[in-house]
Formats: structure tokens, sequence, C-alpha cells
């Protein structure tokens, strides 16, 4: 600097005053030959995308500098720039000699401090995901009456004792043991890897991670990688509890589940006591009443049972049976004559229709009959007359000429017993049977004596 | 008790809290089904009473437990 206040003056010695662009010339020349790195605060963020740059302040306690950074090398960055963030900048001055102002022309940006953390943490907590690390389908299930109960923290402060209050008022049953270690700085996080695979090993069966409350860089340990990788690969449930930022760290977001503090984390460790007090009340209830029903229930079977029937009456077991058959019998006496009775009637009906049908073709025929009778009769009494005449003549000669009326005056008839007429008594012996007819009647005779004539 | 159910059935105060609260649950279950018979059920129901009288006892008796297994835990200060 100072071989251009000694040009100067040995220049004004010599030509005289310079002009405005002259000397701004000069100054541009020395100015921007000069390449910084700065740190300062952004302020007075001016992001127009219709402009070929981005403005900000660069500042600090003392001093503000105006920067310009051009779009493309900005767009490159690929960082959210915000009013606040304390940034790097590497670059050089630049001189607008028309206006006589200086800027600072940024070539490179860099997230400082918290800003550079956050966007570290956020890129880390991307990787992790994409890798499946916060899948749900990692995340143990906690167990509901936990035995015992691993607590990863620092053994100084107040978080240790906060979560030690909070599960003795509420599950004082759980056995806890406690893993001391520190819970900021760069050893923080192996110490922390350390503990939780001792609580792996021990007998708990959920482990709680928690810290107090601190700023984004004492949280810190909490992002470390393989802190989080140990989380998630752990055979154990690892409930956390860290600072009381919403803020969430890459241990809270590969765990099993994320408390927002170290209280929270006990209270999701632990059932309360007097639920569980509650619980066994009704249990208790429960157990009366239904046993009570039971007994109840027997009691009325028993009765029911003693003053039945089946006690009562010994028929009573085939009654039913009886009375079946009963109501069966019944019911088919009451269905057999009603089906013969139309049988009947329909048979009787039919047999009067076919009477009287007989009755009237009979009575034509017996009057045709009698009729023809009458006429008959009539006509072979006309007809017989002359011969009745010469019957009745016949008669009387042969009624005179008849052995019977020769009989009649007294003459037997004798026959011998081949039934020959006997008409000399040298046809018999005596002794022979000789039968007699008679006029009337006949005898059988024996012969006793012969009469020669 | 007969010798023969208390062999079948562990003994109530070994069971966790747990595994003997889940015990009762089925028990509760069991006779509010109505399903068993008169002797099945007074017996259920023994072991019901056993059971719950150990959880209440378990609660009210329970004191915190604390093991140091690393570190040094260092008393509240107040």
């Amino acid at each position: 600097m100072t071989a251009y206040y000694a040009y100067v003056d040995s220049e004004a010695q010599e030509t005289g005053p310079l002009s405005v662009s002259a000397a701004l010339d000069i100054a541009k020349v020395a100015l921007e030959s000069i390449t910084l790195s700065i740190v300062g605060e952004i302020s007075d963020l001016s992001d127009n995308p219709r402009y070929k740059a981005v403005y900000f302040t660069l500042a600090d306690e003392g001093a503000a500098l105006p920067c310009l950074m051009w779009r493309s090398s900005f767009d490159r960055l690929g960082i959210q720039l915000k009013s606040g963030m304390k940034v790097e900048v590497k670059g050089r001055f630049s001189l607008y000699s028309a206006k006589g102002r200086m800027q600072f022309d940024v070539r490179q940006l860099t997230l400082a401090g918290e800003g550079q953390l956050r966007a570290q943490v956020a890129a880390l907590a991307a990787k992790l995901k994409s890798q499946g690390l916060m899948d749900a389908s990692r995340k143990l299930p906690l167990p509901t009456l936990p035995q015992t109960i691993a607590l990863v923290t620092s053994p100084r402060g107040k978080a240790v004792h906060d979560v030690l209050r909070t599960l003795r008022r509420r599950y004082p049953l759980a056995q806890v043991l406690l893993f001391g270690v520190g819970v900021e700085g760069k050893e923080a996080a192996s110490g922390l890897i350390k503990a939780l695979k001792a609580a792996e090993a021990s007998e708990a069966e959920v482990v709680l991670l928690v810290r107090g409350g601190g700023s984004y860089e004492d949280l810190m340990p909490f992002n470390d990688e393989s802190l989080a990788q140990t989380i998630a690969h752990l055979e154990k449930p690892v409930i956390t509890g860290i600072g009381h930022e919403p803020d969430t760290s890459i241990a809270d977001m590969v765990a099993s589940l994320r408390a927002s503090t170290p209280t929270a984390a006990a209270e999701a460790a632990a059932p309360d006591q007097d639920e569980l007090a509650a619980h066994l009340a009704a249990a208790e209830a429960s157990l009366a009443s239904s046993i009570k029903r039971t007994l109840e229930r027997t009691r009325h079977v028993l009765y029911t049972l003693e003053h039945s029937e089946v006690f009562s009456r010994d028929k009573y077991l085939i009654a039913e049976q009886l009375l079946d058959l009963e109501q069966t019998a019944q019911r088919l006496d009451a269905a057999i004559p009603t089906g013969l009775q139309t049988a009947a009637t329909t048979l009787g009906e039919a047999q009067d229709r076919m009477q009287k049908t007989m009755d009237n073709l009979m009575q034509t025929e017996v009057t045709q009959c009698r009729h023809l009778e009458t006429l008959l009769l009539h006509k072979g009494d006309v007809l017989a007359t002359p011969y009745t005449t010469q019957l009745a003549t016949a008669a009387a000669r042969l009624e005179s000429l008849s052995p019977l009326a020769v009989l009649a005056r007294g003459y037997s008839l004798s026959y011998d017993s081949e039934g020959r007429v006997v008409r000399s008594s040298k046809e018999v012996a005596v002794g022979d049977i000789v039968r007699v007819q008679l006029a009337s009647g006949a005898i059988k005779t024996t012969v006793t004596d012969i009469e020669d004539q | 008790m007969s010798p023969e159910e208390t062999e079948s059935r562990t003994a109530v105060e070994e069971l966790t809290y747990k595994e003997a609260q889940e015990e009762l649950e089925q028990i509760v279950r069991s006779l509010e089904s109505g399903t068993l018979e008169l002797e099945e059920s007074l017996t259920l129901y023994e072991r019901g009473v056993t059971l719950l009288r150990s959880l209440k006892g378990r609660l009210e008796a329970a004191e915190q437990k604390i093991e140091v297994l690393m570190g040094e835990l260092e008393p509240e200060n107040d």
C-alpha cells in the first residue's frame, strides 16, 4: 500500500493532481489484485431472478461490506441463503468507478458455523434415510411391562434425575440400569456407542437415550453417523429424549421412538402404576361377577332338575313318546273313516244310481214280459183247445185200458226177485220172495205153499 | 389346591408382573365366557384371586432399584 502513496506523492509532484477517473483507476488496480477469504453474517439479501447477480451485505459488529455473486456461481452452490446466516466467502474487491462504489465480488461461498452444521446433518440424514435406516419396519416394538430399563445419559446434570424421578413415580417396579457417559464434545459419540452396546448386552428390555437441552453444536454427537448405525441395528428398542428444541437429531430419526424431552422418554418407557392398579381393580370385579354368575347358573340348573317331572313321575321319561303315539293314532283314526266315509258315500250313491237305472230297465222289461205272457197264455189256450179235447178223449180211452184201472178192480200183479211178472205158480218155489203190486201200494210176500190148479 | 394342580401351574411368585397379569387376563376371559364346568370355574377363580393378590402386593410394595453400570451417578443438586 505504501508503494501507491509514494507513487501518488511523486506523481503529484511531477504532473499535478489526478483526475477522478485516474484516481479511481489507481484504486481499482490496487483493490482488484487482492483475493481474500472473509467470514461474516449475511443481511440485506437480494435474490431477484431478473438480475444477473445476487446481492447481500456481509457484516460483523464493526463493519459492513456489500457483496455480489454472479447468478451462475450462486445457483451452483445449492445452498439456500438466508439473512442471519454466517458464511465464509472467497473473492476479491471490485470497484465500480462510475459510482465510486466498492463491492466484494464473491467467487466461492460456504456456510460457516451452525448453518454449515445443519446442512451437513441434513445431508447425512438424507443419506441414511435412503439406506432405509429410518424405515418404520426397522423400529422395534416397545415392551409393555418392562422389568428392567436401561438409561444411557450423562450421570451429571438434570436430565438423569428427571428420568429417574419420572420412572420412580410411574413404575417403581422396573429396575433401572444406568450407563453414565459424556454427551458433549468430540469423544461423546464413541462413549455413547459403548454405552448402548453394554445396554444391549444387559437384561434391559428397553433403552432410554437422553440428554438435556443445549445449543445445536452441543447436540452434534447425536448426529454422528456411527452412533446412528449403532442405534438402528441395536437388538433392543431405543427411545430418545434429546434436548428441548423442536429440532430432530439423527439419533431421534433412527430410534424406535422419539420423545421430545428426557421426561417424555421415561413416560413412554413405562406404564403408569395408577393405570395398572385400575386394571387390577377391573379384573377383580370381573372375577367376582363371573364366578357369581357361574354359581347362580349351577344353582338354577340344580333347582330345575330337582323340581322337574323327571324325578316325580316315572312315566315321564316315556310320557312324551306315549303322547306322541296317541296323537298320531288319533290323527290316523280321524283320517281313515273320513277317507272310507267318502268312499262309502260315493259307493252308496253309485249303487243307488245303478239300482234306479236297473229298476227302470227292469220295469220296462217286466211290463213287456207280462204283456207277452198274457198274450202267450191266451194264444196258448186258443191253440191248445182242440188238442185238449182230443187229449181228454184219448185219456178216457187210455184210462179204460190202463192196468191201473184193472188193478183198481182188485186185481194185482206179482213180481219175482228178478222183477219178472209171475203168471204161473210154476215160476216160483216155496220160500221165494214175491212182490205184489196192488192198486194202491205194494207188498213183499214169501211163498209158503204152491197150489196147483 | 391339590399337589397336582400346583405342579402344572408355575408358582405365582415366580412369574414376572407381565406374565402374572397376562395369566389373570386369560382367567377373566375364560370365566366371563361362561363355558366352563363348575369345578373348573372354581379352580380358575382361586388361581385368579392368588394372581390378583400377588400383583396388587407387588404394586404397593414396589421400590425403584437403580444399578449404576457405567460412570458415577452424581446426586441431584437442589
